[in-house]
């Protein structure tokens, strides 16, 4: 049971280094105080727009047509009739804001006259009417190229919708926090070499595989506890899991497997600990922010999304947003999983590799 | 059986031959020093002994076991002490002892009489329990050598094992390493030549990944010193004196007040008639003893720094 001698000394070197283990549990609970603080009840996603064309005419379907065209909106279908409709919607959640379009908005733009747009919008939502007014007052002016005198009035209504962003932003925060790992794991080997117990690891009858998992089994209870902790912070600030729990821990923990695959690689790879410390930033924060962590991706670059949708981070991410907030089961994100375990073992089975060269150069 | 041999032992690092070539011999219950400068190859030919390195060139055996083909029955054999001092800062130095020892199999019990009977020797006992990165550099080091010697290996490799230690925990080192003679087979680097005289029962002078010598301290300085030395104290050392003695002698100086003079053919009376014929008066006169250290300067033209 060499592993378990090896794997015995990492965990204590673990748990009695107070500042790493504090940095590596820390910073993700404080990244989910300051983002849900500055962004709560602000969802980020394309502004799901709601539209009512009580005026039925030509050219308010053309109206229709452009903004269903402007990216910053997911203008929700189908089109409303009346405003009734739309009202039931906003209360029911389905809605944060609906655009209504009055009778005689076609005659009024043809004739050049004074028309007026309605906003309507949850007051649970402050800064979203200030978001959309713009865009719909540019849209509106531009539509037909000619000037329109356009007012665009805001109507506040008293729904209590849930705040979402709580939801969206704890498994993204989670990922991000195992993401952590990768420096942990690469750090105490990187430590090690540079100090040379490793070497001296490596002159005893220790096998290649006695390393792996000593060097990899400390950190199953970090991230059990580092799961734990996200989770029970996000319940705790409101995040509502309708999902299975069972489920969105699976991931994750799958997740943290994969993360400590690549903190094997960096830990084999990394000629020294400032490399071992610095180096993994460089790639951590912005494959998390690609990957969703904080915001949706939906409005990157394309060339950015295939590059995230490649890794296996934002998989990891979707899925367990789809398990929490969606309540799907196992076999919808049996594609997404299929995703990430598949990264995780290459990850491995790269990272036993490269470690079992270096014990021989 | 030797405990170590090596057979043409060659590491290139790229363009870099750092051992070239070397052949060694090390009788079991031997202390086998390797002296050399830095960068001369001592710590890769270690590495390449302990498994740690794969030679370009040339075998290793050690105790008959190849160290490409059979690592493990090599390192159920030996046991090392790096250059670096290679402790675990977090554990405390039972816990070190016992990682090492567990790692090779001891049972918990052994293990700790085995850890009680080190941290004596080591002077360690007292603060057995602190953890060690609160340790002073000499005690880390210590702690270190007792690493290497938890599990009885039959062979050690201490690689630079007093280097930082104050010189009373040096010479505790010594006489421990001492102690061992002739119980183990020892492979020992030192950049202090003074320990490599009075431990070891032979020396090898490594320069550019090279053995340039090899054999008993007392041999290699007979061998290779031909020059002998004296310090003489005299009064009245005129001008004239000193043209008389440069033109007889390889090399004269002033040291310190006194003349020390060097030649091959050396000879203490015929000096001091010289000296009492020419009207200098002569205090004292002392034979200087070769070291290791002339040796090596000598073969490597290199000197040493701790």
């Amino acid at each position: 049971m060499r592993f378990w001698e090896i794997g015995k000394r990492n965990l204590k070197e673990l748990y009695r280094d107070p500042v790493s283990l504090g940095f590596l549990l820390g910073m993700p609970l404080a990244f989910i105080l300051i983002f849900s603080f500055a962004f709560g009840g602000q969802d980020t996603r394309p502004i799901s727009l709601g539209i009512v064309d009580e005026d039925q005419s030509q050219i308010s379907a053309v109206f229709v047509d452009c903004l269903e065209s402007i990216p910053a909106f997911e203008v929700s279908s189908p089109i409303y009739k009346s405003q009734t409709e739309a009202e039931e919607e906003l209360n029911a959640g389905g809605l944060s804001i609906y655009l209504l379009i009055p009778h005689g908005f076609g005659e009024a733009i043809e004739h050049h006259q004074a028309s007026k747009l309605t906003l309507a919008y949850n007051q649970a939502a402050p800064m979203l009417p200030q978001r959309v007014m713009p865009i719909v007052r540019e849209a509106a002016l531009g539509f037909l190229n000619i000037p329109v005198p356009l007012n665009v009035e805001l109507s506040e209504k008293q729904v209590e919708i849930k705040d979402e962003y709580i939801n969206y932003l704890i498994p993204g925060m989670a990922v991000f926090g195992l993401m952590i790992l990768i420096t942990s794991v690469g750090g105490i080997m990187v430590r090690d070499r540079a100090r040379g117990f490793l070497s001296r690891l490596m002159t005893t009858p220790a096998r290649p595989s006695d390393f792996i998992f000593g060097y990899t089994l400390p950190f199953i209870p970090v991230i059990i506890i580092s799961i734990a902790i996200y989770l029970g912070v996000g319940i705790l600030m409101g995040l509502s899991i309708i999902g299975n729990f069972g489920l969105a821990f699976l991931i994750l923990f799958i997740m943290g497997i994969c993360c400590m695959g690549i903190g094997m690689i960096l830990g084999t790879l990394a000629k020294s600990e400032e490399q071992a410390s610095g180096a993994p930033w460089m790639f951590i924060v912005p494959l998390a922010m690609i990957s969703g962590a904080w915001w949706p991706v939906e409005q990157m670059p394309s060339v950015i999304k295939s590059i995230a949708e490649a890794l296996p981070f934002i998989h990891a991410m979707d899925a367990c947003r789809d398990v929490i907030t969606k309540g799907v089961g196992f076999t919808s994100i049996l594609p997404e999983l299929y995703w990430f375990i598949g990264w995780t073992a290459a990850l491995f089975a790269i990272g036993i590799v490269l470690f079992r060269r270096s014990m021989a150069r | 059986m030797d405990a170590i041999r090596t057979f043409k032992l060659t590491k290139r690092f790229n363009s870099l031959i750092a051992v070239n070539s070397i052949d060694l011999k090390i009788e079991q219950g031997e202390l086998f020093s390797l002296l050399g400068p830095n960068g001369a190859g001592k710590t890769t030919t270690i590495n390449m002994l302990c498994c740690l390195l794969k030679p370009t060139e040339g075998t290793a055996q050690i105790m008959g076991y190849d160290t490409i083909k059979e690592p493990l029955k090599v390192k159920e054999l030996i046991g090392v002490s790096p250059q670096e001092t290679a402790i675990s800062e977090h554990l405390n130095s039972w816990e070190n002892l016992a990682l090492i020892g567990k790692i090779h199999g001891m049972s918990s019990d052994a293990v700790k009489s085995r850890s009680g009977e080190l941290l004596e020797v080591m002077g360690l006992t007292e603060r057995g329990k602190d953890r060690v990165g609160k340790f002073s550099g000499g005690m880390k080091r210590r702690l270190s050598t007792a690493m290497a010697m938890v599990h009885a290996p039959s062979i050690l490799f201490l690689d630079e094992p007093t280097l930082g230690l104050d010189p009373q925990a040096r010479r505790a080192t010594w006489e421990h390493i001492a102690q061992l003679k002739g119980k183990k087979t020892i492979l020992l680097t030192t950049h202090y030549m003074e320990e490599a005289d009075f431990l070891s029962d032979k020396v090898a002078i490594i320069d550019e990944g090279r053995i340039v010598a090899e054999g008993a301290p007392g041999q290699l300085k007979a061998n290779f010193l031909k020059t002998r030395t004296m310090l003489i104290s005299a009064e009245n050392i005129t001008d004239e004196l000193m043209y008389g003695l440069k033109g007889r002698y390889s090399q004269v100086k002033e040291v310190e007040g006194k003349l020390r003079i060097s030649d091959k053919k050396l000879d203490f009376r015929e000096l001091t008639d010289y000296l009492y014929l020419k009207g200098a008066t002569v205090h004292s006169a002392a034979l200087e003893e070769p070291t290791l250290e002339d040796v090596l300067i000598q073969l490597t033209g290199k000197e040493f720094r701790d």
